[in-house]
């Protein structure tokens, strides 16, 4: 089967855009970084994206119903390895996000597990082969899937959790959940959404209410939506150069190479730019869309939208973060924010849309 | 897969997507403005740069006032680690007294004060010293100070300022707003924890304007040390003196004694620090004369040689009794009467004028009202309300009583008669940063004629032998006065001391006076007390150098001798105090000794130049050997001395010409 297969298949441009996407995201590194202590981040990122095209090449080779048929061994160990990085992981940024590696580097474990997220939710619907996603199939499955996300989720990582359920409300959706379901399930999430957020820690409250009103605490927890915000706005129409944004260059705006990059580059580059940003990035979920059409099978095409949902949702939620639309939750910007473990891990997304894509002249 | 289910999702993110884009379109472009201004506050912090104060400078451009920077000394006392430790070393570094040092620390720390300044002015080695310490408790700030090169000179036209540098007397008062200045601003780019990254000048520092004085240095200097000289030989206990240019208001010197040294701290009430020529009235006495004897021209038909009758120096008015100093005299011409200064006379002369249009002449030549010379301290005098004048109030305005003036003042009325009729304003401010000052026009005040019969009455003061200001004559300058030697009123005793203001004021060269210099010595004792002798000689040596400073031309021969016929002193000059009548309060005045004797005419006889043209009047007194001083041109209509009377030594004859 392998012999059929041709790099001429490969989605070069999905690639092309990922990779221009990318070489944005580390001119803009090189900019919010420098002069600070952490002015080596755009090399590393270089290095982090030549890994993920590794990965990415790698995750090719193998079939993706092969890697379907390890979702169980895959979905326990990504527990297991999230427990243990609750357990080992240290303590930074006020969370216990990361394995510590040699060599100084972290792995985020959490990132890796949206794509056995995406796996999971794939294979499962398919199995149903219903076009009618029943409320216990879909309850079974969110179970399941709030497994991970609730060990993320007191890590505390919030943002990461909410992207494993933005994969499995994207994939009951398509798979036919009723509108009668999906309108109980609304109501439901209302009714549990203020029960949890009693449950949840200040900080994370704080955290979600100040983009609400950011000038309630701006020295508190409004500061990075405020100097975001400022930002943002202070970049205009055509912003202020590479390097010349002095919200990111005086560092008011805090780590401007990692979840709030975007304002950053919204600084230096202006309107034009995010214009032209976003623009990328919607070519790039349209063609993964389109790869999930044009799937061999209803797998495939579970995993592809998968993918979509998880990226369109870390754009959405990330951007309308960094323009004061939604609460700062800490979700970084697919292929621009600095950080080894996000970066691998989206181009592993993009290389199971390509599992798929070059499968999809078997049949 | 179902498609709609698809386009519902897409048509989900896509809403999603146009709400988020829609927020950055109104961040970037519609609300971009706030934004950036925003950033800004966050980005930049405001510092003020101090603007250097103005310079003062002499009409010569010599400095007499400007700002040097300076360091001074500042603690944070409530971060001191401890108090007695703090003492030591400041003391020991900035050379002050532990003790003294330790009490002010402790007083201020127990007042949790913040902020303690020091020491002012710290010298460089001291402040060097401070930085190389380093303790976050310490701090040494830039300040200016304000620095007087001349020392003294002209103290009490400059003033001084506090230690903000804002004026407290004098030009540095009345010009704060020229001389401070406009503070500009630095604007500081500083990154999230304040660290100045770069800083921007927003707003240069307008500094203060550079203010040109009319003050001459030269003359000023003269003037202080004449005035200073006289004061303390005369045993005054203050005086003033001013000398203007009489055309245009300029004041070129203005002296007060006693001085102080405006770079030294002084006590806000010190006595040192009082403008005598301007912010303390006194009793003009007989200069005042002028006033009468100027409205007597213009509102009456007298002339220089109409006969006065001065009722042989006893006017009786109803309740009072005006006694000359001298010995009575019967009818003398009206010249006279100002030369001998008569008080009898001077009230006969005043009867003429009448209450009314004395009162109008006193305002009109700006007594009882500011001058408006760039000085805050100025006063404005005293006259009283003509609704308030009692019924002999006329008689003793007449010869300077009643009225309170200052020496500016009594110069603002001289240059009335010098410059031919108007009243200038004094201003002490040439340009302002270079560009001239505007003054407001003259006013007209005396008619051209009379004022040039004023003149040449005044010059009788000095030049006749019997005129009271001969001591103020002048080598190679024809020169025109007026002495007065008012007795000062004690306000306890309500009696008339025998203590006087003694005046003179004068102009030279007589035609065409390029300088007004009057003098008033405070408190001079006895007949050696009076103007003419205690005034007159201040007056000569500050004209002599002005005169020769400015470089105006001589009007009269150098080796012109100003000897004069002694004949026997005449003059007991003064209202008796014990002959003093009913009204105590207005007790008379003094007059005006002139010690040297009177001359008895020895020349030729004054003809009758009325109705000739010029040429002829001066060929007639070529013939008869006299000197003819004309003054315009046409017609010969008035002369003086009158026609008939004898001439002295000397004496010339002033002809004026009308067409």
């Amino acid at each position: 089967m392998t012999r059929h297969l041709s790099l001429r298949d490969i989605d070069w441009t999905l690639l092309t855009i990922v990779l221009f996407i990318c070489a944005v995201g580390v001119l803009q590194i090189y900019s919010a970084t420098m002069g600070t202590s952490f002015h080596s981040a755009w090399w590393m990122q270089i290095v982090f994206v030549f890994l993920g095209l590794l990965l990415m090449w790698g995750l090719l080779a193998t079939d993706y119903h092969t890697l379907l048929h390890y979702v169980p061994m895959l979905y326990a160990g990504s527990v297991i390895a999230l427990l243990g990085t609750y357990l080992v992981g240290q303590a930074a940024f006020g969370s216990r996000r990361w394995i510590p590696l040699p060599g100084g580097f972290h792995l985020q474990v959490s990132e890796f597990v949206k794509l056995v997220i995406i796996l999971l939710v794939a294979r499962y619907l398919t199995e149903l082969r219903t076009d009618d996603l029943e409320i216990w199939d879909m309850l079974k499955l969110a179970c399941l899937v709030l497994v991970p996300g609730g060990l993320v989720l007191i890590q505390p990582d919030l943002g990461t959790s909410l992207t494993y359920i933005a994969v499995l409300v994207v994939g009951a959706f398509i798979a036919g959940l009723r509108w009668k379901y999906v309108a109980v399930i609304a109501v439901v999430a209302v009714v549990v959404l203020p029960v949890g957020y009693h449950f949840m820690k200040d900080y994370q409250k704080a955290r979600l209410t100040s983009f609400l009103d950011p000038d309630r605490d701006p020295q508190g927890t409004g500061y990075q939506l405020i100097q975001s915000e400022i930002a943002v706005g202070h970049g205009g129409m055509w912003g202020k150069g590479v390097t010349g944004g002095t919200q990111t260059q005086l560092r008011f705006l805090p780590v401007p190479h990692k979840d709030f990059i975007f304002s950053a580059y919204a600084e230096e580059h202006g309107f034009v730019g995010v214009v032209i940003v976003l623009a990328l990035y919607f070519v790039m979920i349209m063609r993964i869309v389109q790869n999930a059409q044009t799937a061999p099978d209803r797998v495939g095409m579970y995993i592809c939208m998968g993918v979509a949902g998880l990226l369109l949702f870390h754009i959405l939620v990330n951007v309308g973060m960094v323009a004061d639309k939604m609460p700062v939750t800490g979700i970084p910007l697919p292929f621009m924010s600095a950080g080894g473990s996000s970066v691998c891990s989206m181009f592993m997304a993009v290389g199971l849309v390509n599992n798929v894509r070059l499968r999809r002249f078997v049949n | 897969m179902g498609q709609r289910r698809l386009l519902t999702l897409a048509g989900i993110a896509a809403f999603w997507a146009a709400v988020v884009l829609y927020h950055l379109i109104s961040l970037q472009v519609f609300h971009h403005r706030y934004y950036v201004q925003l950033a800004r506050q966050h980005q930049e912090v405001p510092i003020e740069v101090p603007a250097p104060r103005g310079t003062l400078f002499d009409r010569n451009g010599q400095t007499l006032a400007m700002s040097v920077p300076t360091e001074s000394v500042y603690v944070n006392p409530l971060k001191l680690p401890d108090l007695g430790m703090a003492a030591d070393l400041l003391g020991r570094v900035l050379h002050l007294d532990r003790a003294q040092l330790f009490a002010t620390l402790k007083q201020a720390y127990d007042d949790h004060r913040g902020y303690l300044l020091i020491k002012h002015r710290v010298d460089f080695q001291e402040a060097e010293n401070l930085r190389g310490l380093a303790f976050d408790w310490i701090g040494v700030q830039h300040e200016s100070q304000r620095h007087y090169p001349k020392g003294d000179l002209a103290a009490h036209v400059l003033g001084g300022v506090d230690f903000s540098e804002t004026g407290t007397s004098g030009v540095e008062r009345a010009l704060e707003q020229d001389l401070h200045g406009v503070p500009g601003e630095m604007r500081l780019v500083t990154d999230v924890k304040g660290r100045g990254i770069e800083s921007q000048l927003a707003k240069p520092a307008r500094p203060g304007a550079a203010i040109t004085l009319t003050i001459d240095e030269r003359i000023q200097f003269v003037a202080e040390r004449e005035l200073e000289a006289a004061v303390i030989e005369h045993h005054a206990f203050a005086g003033s003196l001013v000398a203007m240019n009489p055309q245009n208001g300029e004041v070129l010197a203005m002296a007060s004694y006693p001085t102080y040294d405006p770079n030294q701290a002084l006590q806000g009430n010190d006595p040192r620090r009082i403008n005598h020529a301007v912010s303390l009235p006194f009793e003009p006495g007989s200069v005042f004369k002028v006033i009468t004897l100027s409205a007597a021209l213009e509102t009456t038909d007298l002339k220089p040689d109409s006969p006065i009758n001065c009722h042989g120096g006893a006017f009786t008015l109803p309740g009072r009794v005006i006694h000359d100093s001298h010995a009575g005299l019967g009818i003398i011409p009206m010249a006279d009467v100002l030369a001998r200064s008569s008080n009898s006379g001077a009230v006969e002369i005043g009867s003429h004028v009448g209450p009314e249009n004395l009162y109008k002449y006193v305002r009109r030549f700006g007594f009882g009202q500011k001058t408006g010379i760039e000085l805050k301290e100025e006063n404005r005098g005293r006259v009283w309300p003509f609704n308030r004048w009692r019924k002999t109030s006329w008689a003793s305005v007449s010869m300077g009583q009643e009225v309170g003036v200052t020496t500016l003042q009594l110069a603002q009325a001289a240059a009335v008669v010098a410059n031919g009729g108007f009243l200038i304003h004094p201003h002490l401010v040439l340009k302002k940063n270079d560009k001239p000052v505007p003054v407001a026009p003259p006013v007209r005040i005396l008619q051209p004629d009379n004022a040039i019969l004023m003149r040449s009455m005044m010059e009788g003061v000095v030049v006749l032998p019997y005129g009271t200001g001969r001591r103020a004559r002048l080598d190679g300058y024809s020169v025109g006065g007026k002495t007065g030697s008012a007795q000062i009123f004690d306000t306890q005793t309500k009696h008339y001391t025998h203590s006087y203001n003694g005046t003179f004021m004068g102009f030279a060269p007589l035609t065409n006076p390029a300088l007004v210099v009057v003098v008033t010595l405070n408190g001079t004792h006895g007949e050696g007390g009076f103007g003419g002798v205690v005034a007159a000689p201040v007056f000569h040596a500050v004209a002599s150098e002005a005169l020769r400073v400015m470089e105006v031309p001589r009007d009269l021969p150098d080796d012109k001798p100003h000897t004069l016929v002694a004949v026997a002193a005449n003059m007991d000059d003064l209202a008796d105090p014990d002959r003093a009548d009913t009204d105590n309060v207005l007790a008379d005045d003094d007059d005006d000794a002139p010690d040297a004797q009177v001359a008895a005419p020895s020349g030729p006889t004054v003809p009758n130049f009325k109705g000739m043209n010029m040429r002829a009047v001066l060929a007639q007194a070529a013939e008869m050997g006299i000197t003819v001083l004309p003054a315009g041109s046409g017609i010969a209509r008035v002369q003086n001395p009158p026609a008939g009377t004898p001439l002295y030594e000397g004496e010339r004859i002033r002809v004026q010409f009308v067409r």
